[in-house]
């Protein structure tokens, strides 16, 4: 680990093995004022146009979600990121990043945005040919088409390369017959193009089509009865010989599952994005309500029990934040990099979107379990009115629960986190072998108790992480050398692995996060970043020796499961620290502001 | 020397807001040792000018071009400034309503004199000139400094009791020379809406928010307000929803009110609508959530859905007026 | 036809007003600025109809501030303003506002001159009044629908108990509220002009204040609720009556 290397933005993946300088990540307290003005629209739109009509959305009221996706689109927010010839904005990926958040309290709404933006838009705008995108993208990025995208299949979920959906040329060559039946397909109901993935023939690959809603031969089931988001359109889309024009086959045949696994890393990120807009949201209510709430005498929100929960609500937070935007730059420079190379925009978009794979299904996985605790809290700060249909928490709690399931289960991202960063290993990408021997070597060694103490306002933390990763290296390394092939039947074991590396992941973006921020704003206006950050890190560092612990248990025994349960302890040890205080510290912050403000 | 105060009438007839404008001023002009000079303009009676004694004004005076029947600021202003100067004033006072508002600027600019928009309170000229004003439509108070000589006042309508006294006004006519643009702006068309009270000069308001469930239940607030004497008043979401028109909606973005009494029936609290409704002498407040935070700025509460409560307090009213004929 | 929409920078509406200083002043800690909503949903929003129809050819912002002030210029900007003036002063006194905006406007003459009723932060409401006073010119306020024939404004304004519709020659100094315009959000085209849409920085000629502020303080709390029960409406009635003595 070179200080100096480590000035560059580290490749994906490489958070394991390598420092990142704090100056060289992106925080959100940096957006410009152009972006800001354009998050400001973002919430005013949900103010007039759909927090007044959350009960009318989930009532599905005849084309009331078509019209609010219109008007969004009249306002631009559905081409932020669509190139300008297009008939899109041409932003950057952090701003399309921001507007998803911003809309991410828009609950129902916010489905059929991301939806209609990422799933709905992206692969004809990465993949298709130019008469396509001439053809789809302005009308989609103007809102007045909708889109949607049939992967899902009743017997083909999280492994989606399982279709049965078939497709086969007609005999005069002109089309291909789409066979098959897609589920869960958001904004089925209202959307003009769907992006269809079947094999054609007996193909061992996805190939995607392009099919317009009125094609001979698509037909669509009702609308699914669901737990939450219950505004959002699903429904089946079934296709029996649907005659789609052979032009309408996007990108090459068996391109298929390419292209869903690389709009998935995007649609990850963005995820992430959504729900921590939807916490943010969900936070100012249940700091709004306990400041008004009055129980012996004294607003709720002056007793220690509500106050904690309103602090861990904004702590996890702000530490999922940290890592979205942290990525997102590092996706956008890995494409301008690209771009400068001399990769053509899209194909440099993708790929640097890929580089970033690992951190995108961390994201997904963290942002969405922090949306679940924000809500479980919110529920119960509310009490009683928590149960209550009349009050917002009801929505909030129900809608967020989809967020651990789609874009990839929650389970498979953990899986694929560890995966991606074994692959890479394997294939020579990244350099786990030699830091893992250094730290097995490390093992062996007596301990350095010595050597000078740093006491810089972030040294603690910084040495903690430090050991978080080792921490890793050497429990990932082990189960690579216990169980070899077997480690991917291990679930558990990468269930444990996975924990460790978005803790990792979250704890030093948010260490980053906080460092920079003190660079900008100096240490005394970041007091409650501070506290934040002490109490993440703090307790990341038990989760991880859980999570080892859990892992080592599992696959090794005697001396040597001794040393190194001995090394875990000693690469997750903290000082003793003084939580409720910083909790406290923060939640009085969020308090006297009466709204999520950091 | 006197302290000039300008006194609107309406068809010939003196509203209650100005006895209380009169009375301010003479109380300023027993401050600083000199007397009030009521200036009145248009067609007004003898009777009716005279009557300003009461309230303290030594003397009026009357510009009695037909004209000014209507408010024309330009004329306004200039029929002041040749009073204060007649007078030799140093402190002119409009009411903090409509036509004050577009009429004391013009007198300010002209006089060099600096101005106190919605005076609440006398001058403290301990240290100055210092009066009391709402600044965050009610959400703070300011204290303002006038540094200039001559000193321009809005007064802040219903911030004082009146208390009607004897005296006789001496009425005393001024000719002032008006220019054609004195009397640029045109009226081509007056709708008053007759049989309701007013909501900037109600002493009573009814008003209704989105507890009210939809603009069918209106005739709820009306009947209460009907039976009170009152004007009636929405929140926002209601006038943005069109339940209620405009005009109707009171807030910081809304109108601001200080009636003595207000009722407020299905509306949570917001902090914008707060700021326009607290300078209100009383505060009822009717919700079906005990947690509303405008229960924390009322001075009564009934928790209980307004739809059920409001018909069984206009009943109380009604019974209350026919026990107190 | 160019009209000048003056736009105010205010606290936003939720702010809770904390005051420093001995009183003296009101904290910006964590306050959110807006233009004022007067300002911006009713008078630029009308300004921008009228270029859309074709009646105005330019519509200009003008707010008195320093640098601070820019992003809700350039909101203003974003919403569809032509150009935008910023006279580089701290002026705390209407008449010193008013002085500023004048100045500039007789320099560039404009047919139209729109604001707000009034700033929802100082609550005057004088400043448009006196810009019209400065410029010899009239002036209507509560605006609640302005049309433009000609030469002529013809302006529906609040008057006491009512409405009325006045006719008058431009130029003209008119204040708006509610009914003038609807408000809009800005959208990603406006927002990606506002940064290409001039900007001026104008140095006025200082006017000495004749007024200032001292100091703050804070309304009274209420004392304290009385609850009624809801079944028990003669009792609010009799206190209405006896205690608080407003029936």
């Amino acid at each position: 680990m070179n200080a100096t290397e480590s000035v560059k933005a580290i490749k994906g993946g490489e958070f394991l093995i390598r420092e990142t300088a704090a100056e060289s990540i992106f925080i959100p307290e940096e957006w410009n004022e152009e972006q800001l003005m354009i998050a400001e629209t973002c919430t005013n739109f949900l103010a007039q146009h759909i927090t007044p009509n959350l009960n009318r959305i989930d009532e599905q009221e005849e084309g009331l979600m078509a019209h609010l996706m219109e008007e969004a689109g009249n306002l631009g927010l559905l081409g932020i990121s669509v190139p300008e010839e297009y008939g899109g904005f041409g932003k950057d990926f952090k701003t399309s990043m921001l507007v998803t958040e911003k809309l991410g309290a828009g609950h129902s709404f916010s489905v059929a945005f991301s939806a209609h933006t990422g799933i709905g838009t992206l692969p004809i705008l990465y993949y298709g040919n130019d008469a396509q995108k001439q053809k789809y993208i302005p009308k989609l990025a103007s809102g007045e088409w909708k889109g949607a995208y049939c992967l899902t299949e009743p017997g083909a979920g999280s492994d989606a390369n399982s279709g049965k959906a078939r497709a086969r040329l007609s005999e005069d060559g002109k089309h291909y017959l789409i066979n098959g039946q897609k589920m869960w397909i958001t904004n089925a109901g209202f959307a003009d193009v769907f992006t269809v993935f079947a094999k054609i023939d007996n193909d061992e690959n996805l190939s995607a089509f392009i099919v317009e809603k009125d094609l001979e031969g698509l037909s669509l089931n009702t609308e699914e009865h669901k737990m939450g988001i219950k505004g959002s359109s699903t429904r089946q889309v079934f296709f029996n010989d649907c005659k789609v024009p052979v032009e309408n086959l996007l990108s090459e045949r068996q391109n298929g599952f390419k292209i869903a696994v690389n709009i998935l890393n995007l649609g990850r990120i963005k995820l992430g994005g959504g729900t921590i807009g939807a916490s943010k949201d969900v936070i100012s209510l249940a700091i709004k309500y306990a400041n008004e709430r009055e129980q012996f005498g004294r607003p709720i929100s002056k007793y220690g029990a509500i106050r904690y929960k309103l602090a861990q609500q904004a702590i996890r937070t702000y530490a999922s934040e940290a890592a979205i935007y942290r990525a997102s730059q590092n996706m956008e420079e890995a494409t301008d990099m690209l771009v400068e190379s001399g990769m053509d925009e899209i194909k440099a978009k993708l790929k640097g979107t890929e580089q970033y794979a690992i951190e995108a299904a961390i994201i997904k996985v963290h942002a969405s379990e922090t949306l679940d605790y924000v809500v479980d809290e919110g529920v119960q700060i509310y009490g009683g009115m928590g149960f209550s249909a009349e009050a917002p928490m009801d929505r909030a709690y129900r809608d967020s629960r989809i967020n651990r399931i789609f874009e990839g289960t929650n389970e498979i991202n953990r899986m694929l986190t560890v995966d991606m960063m074994l692959k890479r290993a394997m294939k020579g990408e990244l350099d786990l072998m030699g830091p893992a021997q250094k730290v097995a070597g490390e093992l062996m060694s007596i301990p350095d108790f010595g050597g000078a103490e740093e006491d810089g306002l972030f040294s603690k933390e910084k040495k903690y992480i430090a050991g978080f990763k080792k921490a890793i290296l050497m429990v990932a390394g082990a189960a690579v050398q216990k169980l070899m092939t077997q480690l991917g039947k291990e679930q558990e074991v990468l269930m444990n692995l996975a924990d460790m590396l978005i803790e990792l992941y979250v704890s030093e973006s948010l260490q980053l996060r906080v460092e920079k921020l003190v660079g900008i704003k100096g240490e005394d206006a970041c007091k409650e970043q501070l506290d934040i950050m002490r109490v993440y890190v703090y307790e990341a560092a038990e989760r991880i020796l859980k999570s080892g612990k859990e892992a080592l248990n599992s696959f090794a025994e005697g001396d040597e499961l001794r040393m190194m349960l001995m090394g875990l302890r000693r690469f997750t040890k903290t000082e003793d620290f003084n939580t409720t205080q910083a909790r406290r510290n923060v939640a009085a912050k969020l308090i006297a502001e009466n709204k999520y403000c950091f | 020397m006197s302290v000039l105060v300008l006194v609107e009438h309406t068809e010939g007839i003196i509203k209650k807001k100005n006895f209380e404008a009169v009375q301010y001023a003479s109380q300023i002009a027993k401050q600083t040792g000199t007397t009030a000079t009521a200036v009145v303009l248009g067609s007004a009676s003898a009777a009716e000018m005279e009557s300003l004694g009461e309230y303290g004004a030594e003397k009026v005076l009357h510009i009695a071009d037909p004209r000014l029947d209507e408010l024309h600021a330009r004329a306004y202003a200039k029929a002041l400034i040749a009073a204060a100067e007649k007078e030799g004033s140093t402190v002119i006072i409009t009411l903090n309503d409509i036509n004050g508002r577009a009429v004391a600027p013009r007198v300010a600019v002209k006089l060099k004199a600096g101005l106190v928009a919605g005076a609440l309170s006398y001058p403290d000229t301990a240290e100055g000139f210092l009066i009391k004003k709402t600044v965050f439509s009610g959400k703070a108070f300011a204290f303002v400094n006038v540094l200039s000589d001559v000193k321009v006042i809005t007064l802040m309508p219903n911030s004082f009791q009146i208390n009607k006294g004897e005296g006789k006004a001496t009425v005393e006519k001024l000719d002032v020379n008006f220019d054609e643009k004195d009397f640029g702006i045109k009226v081509k068309q007056v709708n008053k809406v007759t049989g309701e009270v007013s909501l900037a000069d109600a002493e009573l308001v009814v008003s209704g928010g989105r507890g009210m469930k939809g603009p069918e239940n209106w005739g709820l607030i009306e009947d209460l307000a009907k039976e009170l004497g009152a004007a009636t008043a929405c929140s926002r979401p209601v006038a943005d929803s069109h339940w209620r028109p405009h005009h109707e909606h009171v807030g910081q973005t809304g109108g601001t009110i200080r009636p003595n009494l207000y009722i407020a029936a299905g509306i949570s609290g917001a902090i914008q609508h707060l700021a326009g409704v607290n300078g209100s002498k009383i505060i009822v407040v009717i919700n079906k959530d005990p947690e509303a935070p405008f229960f924390k700025a009322a001075n009564y509460g009934v928790i209980g859905d307004a739809m059920e409560v409001l018909p069984k307090l206009t009943a109380a009213v009604k019974k209350y007026k026919a026990s107190h004929k | 036809m160019k009209i000048l929409v003056c736009i105010s920078q205010v606290p936003d509406t939720s702010t809770k007003i904390i005051l420093k200083d001995n009183n003296t002043a009101i904290s910006s800690d964590g306050v959110t600025y807006i233009i004022n909503p007067y300002d911006e949903w009713y008078a630029l929003i009308r300004a921008l109809e009228l270029k859309e129809t074709g009646v105005a050819s330019d519509v200009h912002l003008i707010t008195v501030g320093k640098a601070d002030v820019e992003p809700i210029i350039r909101k203003g900007l974003a919403l569809g303003g032509d150009e935008a003036i910023r006279i580089d002063a701290a002026a705390n006194d209407p008449y010193e506002t008013a002085s500023y905006i004048a100045e500039y406007a007789k320099s560039v003459g404009y047919d139209l001159i729109l604001c707000g009723k009034e700033s929802i932060d100082y609550n005057n409401g004088v400043t448009g009044v006196m810009i019209a006073e400065l410029l010899d010119a009239d002036y209507i306020g509560f605006a609640a629908s302005i049309q433009i024939e000609g030469n002529t404004a013809i302006v529906n304004r609040e008057i006491e108990g009512g409405e009325e519709t006045d006719t008058c020659s431009l130029p003209v100094v008119i204040a708006c509220q509610k009914g003038v315009a609807e408000a809009r959000i800005p959208n990603m085209r406006g927002i990606m002009a506002a940064r290409t849409r001039p900007l001026k920085v104008v140095t006025p000629t200082a006017v000495a204040p004749v007024a200032a502020i001292l100091s703050y303080e804070m309304p009274p709390a209420k004392a304290g609720i009385k609850l009624v029960d809801p079944d028990n409406m003669d009792e609010l009635v009799e206190l209405l009556h006896s205690e608080a003595k407003v029936i």
